[in-house]
């Protein structure tokens, strides 16, 4: 058994896979280290009955089409992985209860969804393409803060790229208020914000122009055979480019010398294992818990206890012995908001019903059986929003009683039958997550991207937070946030990196 | 109207934003962090699924002859993990150098868990049973064993079945039936049971005060026996047949809920379509281990009595011979070398391995496998057969 490597990446997520396959394709000797038995992390599949679940992607962003590649369909292509992309080109269907509440349907391209939001909210349309027109302004100027390595010049920024500062600074609600955008428009457009977890008042409004651009422009992407297909296709880019995968290899110590820097791993088993470089898929909470506290640096200490950990969620599995027709669904993706503003939705959370609804079969027609359909729903909810009284003995019992409210509310909301109709379900929640990807109270989107954490601020600090030498992170809890596209780049970029310092490049 | 822009924000803000993060760090406590066990979400996790149970033997019943019940409680003061009626353990053998698991599941209450820390698994001797057969002639009060969590669907799930389901049981595969009837007894279940127990003699029942006491006591438990080569008052006579389980079955929905040996699978199969019930009406526990792959029409023809298997683990080689007509996950536990496994059915992939040369048979009623490990070369070594030489990437127990 081989135990010195040049690179060891711990977490077969989606970003140290993306990282482990980079640097095994460079030709650095990689071994990436998964505690379970299949790789992806929330990227896999379950099978019950004669359905396979996806348990967590609802769609990409960032693919585009062989024709018009975007960020991930290259890192994939690049990395010698041959994915089977869907497409689905409405943006979503948002139905909010109560006296101000509406139904309306957005559909991808920028110009579709200017007309479906004015036909929603008349008079809404200049500032909707004004906040379009900022998609455009911040990729550029974006471009120009990664060329230099988040340390762009400020004079360039400020005469160049004023609006990117503007929105790069402010929150999403704040540009759009700036803009003029009528409140119904606002919480319309917000809508997408559960995908990054922190309600659009305290969420950067470039991150979230980034994302709904890219879903708005692309359309969405989601592989042919669940996620567990892009998790696998990861997979054999790293072995056979010569790398190793270990599953059922449970890191239990961070290994470091005596100057503080970063040197290996030692499983559960004890087994100790070197690199040159070591990436961390697994959020630095997680890694600091794994390492002799003389090594943590006080200011990463200080940073982790600064941070909000982020959301997690209940999510319902339904297999239906019915086809979508026969149940009237026409939709992939439904939000459904018991309050029209994302503040009220997240602060009420508890009381409320405010979850995301998908039909696989919408977009994959075959993903289950002719005759037979699957639903999946999302709860958001923050780590520690479980009931106090929580045991190991009633917590089947709470979870069963929580799918149903969030069924019957769909049934009667948007009159499908469901219960009738279920052959298999499958309920997961904090607890859940906390079982298979081992994060703090079963979190699952890394940190909170509240504004003064945002994306743009961990970019431009992204080499001063992190100091310990050899040891990188990646994946959702790091610089780009959580969501498929971002733990794939930040892996990959992560990748690049630690070839450069191997390699001696740039 | 004017042109939507964003001139009341002010860009300045932007400059700030790095220089006030950093401040809002320095600011905070470096305070050590909680330990991953200490938070609520963990901990259920790891109450529910621990890694592995290390239990005692505690008592022994016997219930037939060549069938024993054993009582495993918790050796530490680490509750045990609780479980649903129907669910089963896997227990780690090692008979001589061949390691080897099995699944059982758990005849005893839920409740029997979270009060006294304890299940129950009941053991039946098998003509060339290995493990059944070790257990039965080795364990004692005091022998101390490595057992899994508690795993399996074949559990009620209220938002699935109906409110009554007709359980079919045959000889020794009463047991998930004990703990469902315990628990809906308990009261931890809400649900009806009709039970339909199949048994040859009288003799082959198993269980049978335990269930008339519960039946007695609970008016939403019903036990029906059904001897096939005997006669005891009150009990039917013959099959588990289509007419017998509309005898007993409600008006309207019920769930059909079935666990007993290979025989009884393969005629309920005759039966079970005569009732015109949804797919989503009908619950089979797992299969178990996978015999006689021979006598299958898809089974290729010309293949050997013996091939190699070379099990890579972590980069290290190791061939070993092996028989054909055995899974190579038996193989691979005959040769010594640990190895995952659960449902031992094809199932739960626990044990889930790369091919990465070399063809195998895999029993198409048993392939449980995620549809990219088929593009990939995944396969499920508890129901697969090796037909060549073949070399497969196994992960560390």
């Amino acid at each position: 058994m081989r135990t010195q490597f040049d690179v060891i990446v711990v977490g077969a997520g989606n970003g140290g896979l993306a990282a482990a396959a980079t640097t095994a394709r460079a030709g650095l000797s990689t071994l990436l280290l998964e505690k379970h038995n299949v790789p992806g992390g929330s990227a896999s599949t379950f099978r019950r009955g004669r359905f396979e679940f996806e348990p967590s992607l609802h769609e990409l962003c960032s693919v585009g089409t062989k024709e018009n590649p975007q960020k991930i369909y290259n890192i994939f292509k690049e990395l010698g992985c041959e994915i089977d992309w869907r497409y689905e080109y409405n943006t979503f269907r948002a139905i909010c209860d109560g006296e101000d509440g509406y139904d309306v349907k957005l559909r991808a391209g920028f110009d579709n969804f200017c007309d479906d939001m004015e036909k929603a909210v008349p008079g809404s349309r200049e500032s909707v393409k004004a906040f379009f027109d900022l998609v455009k302004k911040n990729d550029e100027a974006l471009a120009y803060v990664y060329e230099k390595k988040g340390n762009p010049n400020p004079l360039v920024m400020l005469f160049k790229h004023a609006d990117f500062l503007k929105s790069a600074s402010h929150s999403t609600e704040e540009v759009e208020i700036a803009l003029g955008m009528p409140e119904k428009a606002r919480n319309i457009m917000n809508t997408y914000w559960g995908y990054l977890g922190v309600p659009t008042d305290d969420l950067n409004a470039m991150h979230y122009l980034s994302m709904v651009g890219s879903y708005v422009d692309d359309g969405a992407a989601m592989p042919y055979k669940r996620s567990h297909e892009l998790s696998l296709a990861l997979e054999k880019s790293i072995t056979d480019a010569g790398g190793e995968v270990w599953y059922n290899a449970q890191v239990s110590k961070f290994l470091y010398k005596e100057d503080g820097s970063c040197c290996g791993v030692q499983l559960q088993d004890g087994t100790e294992l070197y690199a040159k470089e070591i990436i961390s898929n697994i959020i630095p909470n997680n890694v600091y818990g794994m390492s002799d506290p003389k090594f943590v640096p006080e200011k990463e200490l200080k940073l982790a206890n600064a941070r909000t950990l982020g959301m997690t969620f209940v999510t319902i599995y339904v297999g239906l012995d019915c086809s979508k027709e026969e149940l009237g669904i026409e939709d992939y993706t439904i939000f459904k908001m018991p309050f029209p503003n994302p503040r009220e939705q997240f602060n009420r959370r508890e009381e409320g019903t405010y979850y995301v609804f998908n039909c696989l079969n919408e977009v994959i027609p075959d993903a289950s059986p002719k005759g037979t359909c699957m639903l999946f729903f999302t709860v958001p909810l923050m780590p520690g929003d479980l009931p106090e009284n929580l045991t190991q003995y009633n917590y089947k019992k709470w979870k069963n009683e929580l799918a149903e409210v969030y069924i019957k509310d769909c049934e009667k909301s948007m009159g499908f039958d469901i219960m009738s109709h279920i052959e298999e379900i499958s309920v997961a929640t904090p607890v859940s997550f906390a079982r298979y990807l081992g994060t703090p109270n079963g979190e699952v989107y890394g940190y909170q991207n509240e504004n003064w954490d945002s994306v743009i601020n961990r970019s431009q600090a992204q080499f001063t937070d992190f100091t310990v030498p050899h040891l990188h992170y990646c994946g959702g809890h790091s610089v780009m946030g959580d969501g498929f596209s971002s733990a794939y780049i930040t892996g990959h970029d992560t990748g690049i990196r630690v070839v450069n310092s191997i390699k001696g490049g740039k | 109207m004017k042109k939507p822009s964003l001139r009341t924000l002010n860009p300045a803000k932007f400059l700030k934003a790095g220089p006030n993060r950093e401040a809002r760090i320095m600011a905070t406590e470096a305070k050590p962090l909680p330990k991953l066990n200490e938070y609520p979400a963990n901990k259920i996790a790891i109450a529910l699924h621990p890694k592995k149970q290390v239990v005692k033997v505690t008592n022994i019943v016997e219930r037939a002859s060549g069938v024993k019940s054993y009582t495993l409680k918790a050796t530490t003061d680490t509750p045990i993990a609780y479980f649903s009626a129907g669910q089963y353990i896997v227990v780690n053998l090692q008979i001589g150098d061949y390691l080897l698991t099995r699944p059982y599941s758990i005849s005893s209450s839920p409740k029997q868990a979270q009060v006294d820390n304890e299940y129950e698994l009941t053991v039946k001797r098998v003509d060339g049973g290995l493990a059944s057969n070790y257990i039965l002639d080795n364990w004692t009060i005091g022998t101390e064993v490595t057992i899994s969590a508690p795993a399996g669907n074949f559990t009620y799930e209220p938002l699935r079945d109906a409110k009554t389901v007709v359980g079919l049981a045959g000889g020794s595969g009463i047991t998930p039936f004990v703990s469902l009837a315990k628990a809906i007894a308990d009261g931890d279940e809400d649900a009806n049971l009709m039970l339909l127990y199949g048994c040859a003699t009288k003799n082959d029942m198993l269980f049978k005060d335990e269930l008339d006491a519960i039946c007695e006591k609970c008016d939403k438990v019903k036990v029906v026996y059904v001897l096939s080569n005997d006669k005891l008052e009150g009990a039917e006579e013959g099959f588990l047949s289509a007419e017998l389980i509309k005898k007993y079955a409600p008006e309207g929905d019920y769930s059909v809920f079935i666990c007993g040996p290979q025989g009884m699978y393969n005629y309920l199969d005759t039966q079970l379509p005569l009732l015109g019930l949804r797919k989503k009406f009908i619950r089979h526990e797992l299969f178990g281990e996978y015999r006689n792959p021979q006598a299958n029409a898809d089974y290729p023809e010309c293949v050997e009595k013996s091939v190699k298997i070379t099990v890579v683990c972590r980069g290290d080689a190791t061939t070993i011979e092996a028989d054909t007509n055995d899974t190579i996950l038996v193989s691979i536990e005959k040769a010594g070398i640990p190895a995952p496994a659960r449902c031992r059915s094809g199932s739960c992939g626990w044990c889930r391995a790369k091919l990465t040369s070399g063809d195998v048979y895999i029993p198409k009623d048993v392939d449980g496998r995620k549809l990219a490990d088929y593009d990939y070369g995944y396969i499920h070594p508890c129901c697969s057969f090796p037909l060549s030489d073949i070399t497969i990437e196994i992960f560390k127990k």
